[in-house]
């Protein structure tokens, strides 16, 4: 299951926090933990963050659990994190986030930061089209933007530049 | 009026970046005004506000019920946004929830959007006593007409199911139905919580198989795949049919998918389904391992990431077929990716065996190496001769991009755990483990000292055959002052000194010169380290001066008086330091060695070359011919420490103490005042043990008191010597002896006494030794000097050498024996001593390994080593030395 759906961007500002079990820290420290720990990563590592500082700050899971996994995205300037359990599957998640991604690009047309920003209610109802309560309720984006709908145009702001979409996807969707 | 909305919260916050405290509470009020009104638009507003806030760390948790008054508002915009304020803000003890029962009732009766916006809500913040009363709109809302709904209503009703079990068993057979939905997102939502329900009681799914089966082999939909892959993984092992049939369409999806996603969880489920066994895994596990090893290999960093993942959990069963791929796996702990370096840590830490032990260990300990390497302390120093043979310059320091301190922790740790897990079960040359433990504690730079000193004395008490090295390894620890000098810093493992202390105090007797030790633990910098390493210096300190001094005495020339005096003299003025240390434990110890050797110096000053009685001391029993020529005190100290050996003591040995026959826990041990009789020493010998009931009858002298009292006596008869009369007549000593034979039988097998198998070289009854009055010196029987050497362990070829390892520990005698079964680790495992290696194992350390200056050995013959056998329940006799036992009183 997913347990938490974080968006910062690079100076570690949350732009959106969606927890769907509650977490032992407050999601101000979490979200600063993770993004000490993934900023500090070169491009082109592997998209799981895995540190010895974050198997103590999550704390164990519990057995069935299996073990926590962070599976982030860079896009811009933007960090999408999502921690799942072991009942998620690792490159699934990865796809998730694209796929969450692209539905965000069709809602706002070429989104960007100030997108999110200034809409983080929109990105909540997006968002609320994928993800129910921490499992995946649609995948294709045809239906999320079907029915999200409704997305007030971004405002003409300083586009920040185009989103990275182009990433492998591991799906044959 | 002019309200600001949200868009005006944020660029407000946005231009107020200085005095964002200020700009928010500002705003903040502007809410507390808002949200009280009977505008609803307004109220939304002000929500929707505090919902951003909420995510920037400011609560909200005072608004909740205005959340509720918006979340019942009949407008579908501003409803959902109460109900996304309320997912957001909303805990499982959040009061008002308890008023939301009707509101939720209604709004799922609600048009569909509304209904689509009240499950999200109730997926999110639903509490049991929600749970069981939304329930029943819940399941009816699983056949609703339109799809959408009914995806939600399914993810909702995990939620409910999580919350409120009962829900259960009438949501179950509903929910199966909603494998043959016609909407294949629907049937993927349902198999979605299948898979989440499952893996908390897999038993009660299995009858769904058939049903999944059936969807694996028809659907096209990946991502319901990947779910179906992961639902049988938790449900096959718990039928071993399942693995059967569901090992041809796994292999044929494993070679024909196209998502490699699709095809990890494929694999993934064959390792933790159990696939792996039974006639057909072979080659099944042959194929996992194959893909894996090439996802490990391949360019995509993720791809590397979970192959190592899943190939940590393939190496328990098929060990053999990941060894082929150790080469690659080690290249993995030296990528520049931390996350990466973790799982190949993990995996590695999995494939360690005797065999590929040291190359491992030698690599992950290259990645501790600071960079400028050159600057290793002792490390440096040329190879001793009995060394094995280095690569040094093979391996090159890998410059790690991230050194961090909680990394290097985890390194540390990882060497440790993969070295002593089960017992040493995969250390097949301690010397070199010992080097590992000694580099470790110069590179480490992390907080290791603790575990690393464990570890040392742990070892050290263990293998017999490596005390010698050990000591003499530790001896340089103690002579170099690096350590010392950087005690204060953190991650010095100054700890280490703590185990370098009592190893060498306590195997002094490896040391040719131990009192050149001395001069090392007393110097004055010893005061920047902790007490607790402190006070074992004193400790150490004694010891060697007792192992010393002992040896000095055995030949003795006249000429020794000088340096003996000034080391006693150096001693005695370093404790008169640490007496007045403000740490108890520092205190405690240096007054008590304080005293010792004041008393040591006293009878130096006082003895005389050619010695005459000494002033002011009677010995009566002691012949004046027999006087030794060299001081007595001398021996003062050596018993006090070497007298018994240290053993390894098994976790459980407390626990399997048996209770005594006849003891009885709950009587007195000290009985009420009135009751405490004096009684005769015979009576009291008499009613010992079961043996000594059985004379009882003979001895025929016995009054019986009350049983009671016999009981106590029994109690602590054994423990406690009656005073002798001061004189025996002939009869009485007769008596005596047999008595003490028989006390000697008895305490064979008494779990609480340790007593020497081997016969004593001289009688040295203690009860016949006269208790005298001492003035200036202990009075002594005469020490059996020949008996000294016996202790020592001489040197031995240590490369081709095979090690005993002390895996239980000591056991009580006449122990049950619960424990075989419930300590697995340590219990099973006889260590046969394994085969003695001709070849001599590889040598990779990084460093030159430690030189042990010659000089320091003890001129000695080879000789077999000697071992430590493990002893088994039922031997818990200890070795006594027979040392001389001086019996002083003070």
């Amino acid at each position: 299951m997913i347990h938490a759906v974080l968006i910062f961007n690079t100076s570690g500002v949350p732009r959106l926090t969606k927890f769907y079990t509650p977490l032992q820290q407050s999601s101000q420290t979490l979200v600063q933990k993770i993004y000490s720990l993934i900023h500090n990563r070169p491009g082109g590592l592997c998209n799981f963050l895995d540190a010895p500082e974050l198997e103590a700050f999550l704390g164990p899971k519990d057995e069935v659990g299996g073990r926590w996994q962070v599976v982030y995205r860079n896009y811009a300037t933007l960090y999408f994190v999502f921690i799942v359990d072991g009942a998620e599957s690792e490159l699934g998640i990865l796809d998730l986030i694209q796929v969450f991604v692209e539905c965000l690009d069709r809602a706002f047309e070429n989104v960007c930061e100030l997108d999110l920003v200034f809409h983080f209610d929109e990105v909540h109802h997006i968002l609320a089209e994928i993800i129910q309560g921490g499992l995946v309720l649609e995948t294709n984006v045809e239906e999320i933007d079907a029915c999200g709908g409704g997305v007030t145009p971004a405002l003409p702001v300083l586009v920040v530049e185009s989103t990275n979409v182009l990433v492998p996807i591991w799906l044959i969707l | 009026m002019w309200e600001r909305t949200l868009q005006d919260l944020i660029r407000g916050l946005r231009a107020n970046k200085k005095d964002e405290a200020k700009f928010i509470s500002k705003a903040v009020d502007e809410i507390r005004n808002e949200i009280k009104g009977e505008d609803m638009e307004l109220k939304a507003g002000a929500v929707l506000k505090l919902t951003y806030l909420d995510m920037l760390g400011y609560d909200m948790g005072w608004a909740s019920f205005h959340v509720v008054e918006v979340m019942s508002s009949a407008r579908n915009h501003l409803k959902s946004v109460g109900y996304l304020a309320a997912a957001q803000s909303f805990e499982e003890d959040t009061d008002v929830l308890m008023l939301t029962t009707n509101l939720l009732k209604k709004d799922l009766a609600s048009t569909p959007a509304d209904i689509a916006v009240t499950l999200n809500g109730v997926a999110n913040f639903v509490t049991p006593d929600l749970a069981r009363d939304l329930s029943p709109e819940l399941i009816a809302m699983l056949n609703h007409s339109r799809p959408h709904i009914r995806k939600r209503a399914i993810l909702a009703l995990y939620k409910v199911l999580v919350k409120y079990p009962e829900t259960s068993k009438h949501a179950r057979t509903r929910l199966e139905e909603k494998l043959e939905d016609p909407d294949p997102g629907v049937v993927a939502a349902t198999v979605n919580v299948l898979c989440e329900l499952a893996r908390y009681n897999p038993k009660d799914y299995l009858a769904l198989a058939p049903q999944l089966f059936q969807l694996l082999t028809t659907s096209s939909n990946n991502w319901m795949l990947i779910k179906i892959i992961k639902l049988f993984g938790s449900l096959s092992p718990h039928e071993p049919r399942l693995v059967k049939k569901l090992q041809p369409p796994i292999t044929d999806l494993i070679s024909t998918t196209q998502a490699i996603s699709l095809l990890y969880e494929c694999v993934h489920t064959c390792i933790i389904g159990g696939m792996l066994q039974g006639p057909n895994g072979d080659s099944l596990a042959r194929l996992c391992v194959s893909k894996l090893a090439a996802f490990v290999q391949d360019p995509d960093q993720n791809l590397k990431y979970i192959a190592l993942l899943a190939m940590t959990k393939i190496v328990p069963s098929h060990p053999h077929l990941v060894a082929e791929y150790q080469d690659t796996i080690l290249a993995s702990v030296n990528d520049q990716d931390i996350s990466i370096r973790m799982r190949a840590l993990d995996l590695l830490s999995a494939m360690v065996d005797r065999e590929n032990l040291q190359s491992i260990v030698q690599q992950v300990l290259s990645h501790l190496v600071p960079e400028s390497s050159s600057i290793l302390p002792t490390a440096a120093q040329s190879l001793a001769q009995h060394t094995v043979p280095t690569s040094p310059s093979g391996v090159v320091p890998y410059i790690s991009p991230s050194q961090s301190p909680a990394y290097r922790l985890v390194l540390c740790q990882r060497i440790l755990t993969m070295c002593s897990q089960s017992t040493y079960e995969n250390v097949t040359n301690f010397e070199w483990y010992i080097s590992v433990l000694v580099d470790l504690a110069h590179v480490a730079n992390v907080d290791v000292g603790s575990e690393i000193r464990d570890q040392l004395v742990d070892v050290v008490g263990r293998v017999r055959a490596i005390r010698r090295y050990a000591v003499r390894l530790m001896y340089q620890l103690l002579s170099d002052d690096t350590l010392l000098r950087n005690a204060h810093e953190e991650g010095s493992c100054s700890e280490v000194l703590w185990a370098a202390a009592w190893i060498c105090g306590e195997y002094c007797d490896e040391l040719a010169e131990p009192q050149k030790l001395l001069p090392n633990l007393l110097q004055p910098d010893v005061a920047s380290l902790s007490p607790e390493i402190i006070a074992v210096y004193i400790q150490a300190a004694t010891k060697i001066f007792g192992s010393w001094a002992a040896d000095v005495a055995q030949r003795w020339e006249d000429d020794d008086m000088l340096q003996v005096k000034s080391v006693v003299e150096q001693l005695t003025t370093r404790f008169s330091e640490l007496v007045s240390s403000p740490h108890i434990e520092v205190q405690e110890r240096a007054a008590n060695s304080l005293q010792l050797f004041r008393f040591i110096q006293a009878d130096l000053e006082a003895h005389r070359p050619k010695p005459p009685t000494t002033p002011g001391f009677a010995t009566p029993d002691l012949d004046i011919s027999a006087e030794p020529r060299f001081p007595k005190s001398l021996y003062l100290i050596q018993p006090l420490s070497a007298t018994y050996e240290l053993n390894p003591v098994a976790t459980n040995a407390q626990a399997s103490v048996p209770t005594p026959e006849g003891l009885d826990l709950d009587a007195w041990i000290v009985p009420p005042p009135r009751e405490a009789v004096p009684e005769e020493p015979a009576e009291r010998k008499v009613k010992k043990g079961k043996k000594g009931k059985a004379k009882e009858g003979a001895e025929g002298k016995i009054k019986r008191s009350k049983k009671k009292q016999q009981q106590d006596e029994m109690v602590y008869g054994d423990v406690l010597t009656p005073a002798e009369p001061e004189v025996e007549t002939p009869e009485e000593i007769a008596a005596r002896a047999r008595r003490k034979a028989e006390r000697l039988a008895q305490l064979k097998d008494d779990p609480y006494y340790i007593i020497s198998d081997e016969p004593k070289p001289a009688e040295d009854d203690v009860d016949s030794i006269p208790v005298v009055r001492l003035e200036g010196l202990p009075p002594l029987s005469g020490p059996s000097l020949q008996a000294l050497p016996a202790l020592k362990v001489s040197s031995q070829q240590f490369s081709s050498t095979s090690y005993a390892i002390v895996r239980d520990g000591e056991m009580p005698e006449g122990a049950v024996a619960p424990a075989q079964s419930s300590a697995p680790t340590s219990g099973q495992h006889t260590p046969v001593p394994h085969e003695s290696r001709t070849s001599t194992p590889s040598r990779l350390s990084p460093f030159p390994s430690y030189e042990v200056p010659d000089d320091v050995d003890r001129p000695s013959t080879p000789d077999p080593i000697k071992v430590t056998r493990v002893k088994k329940k039922g031997t818990g006799k200890k070795k006594r030395t027979p040392t001389a036992t001086p019996t002083v009183e003070t």
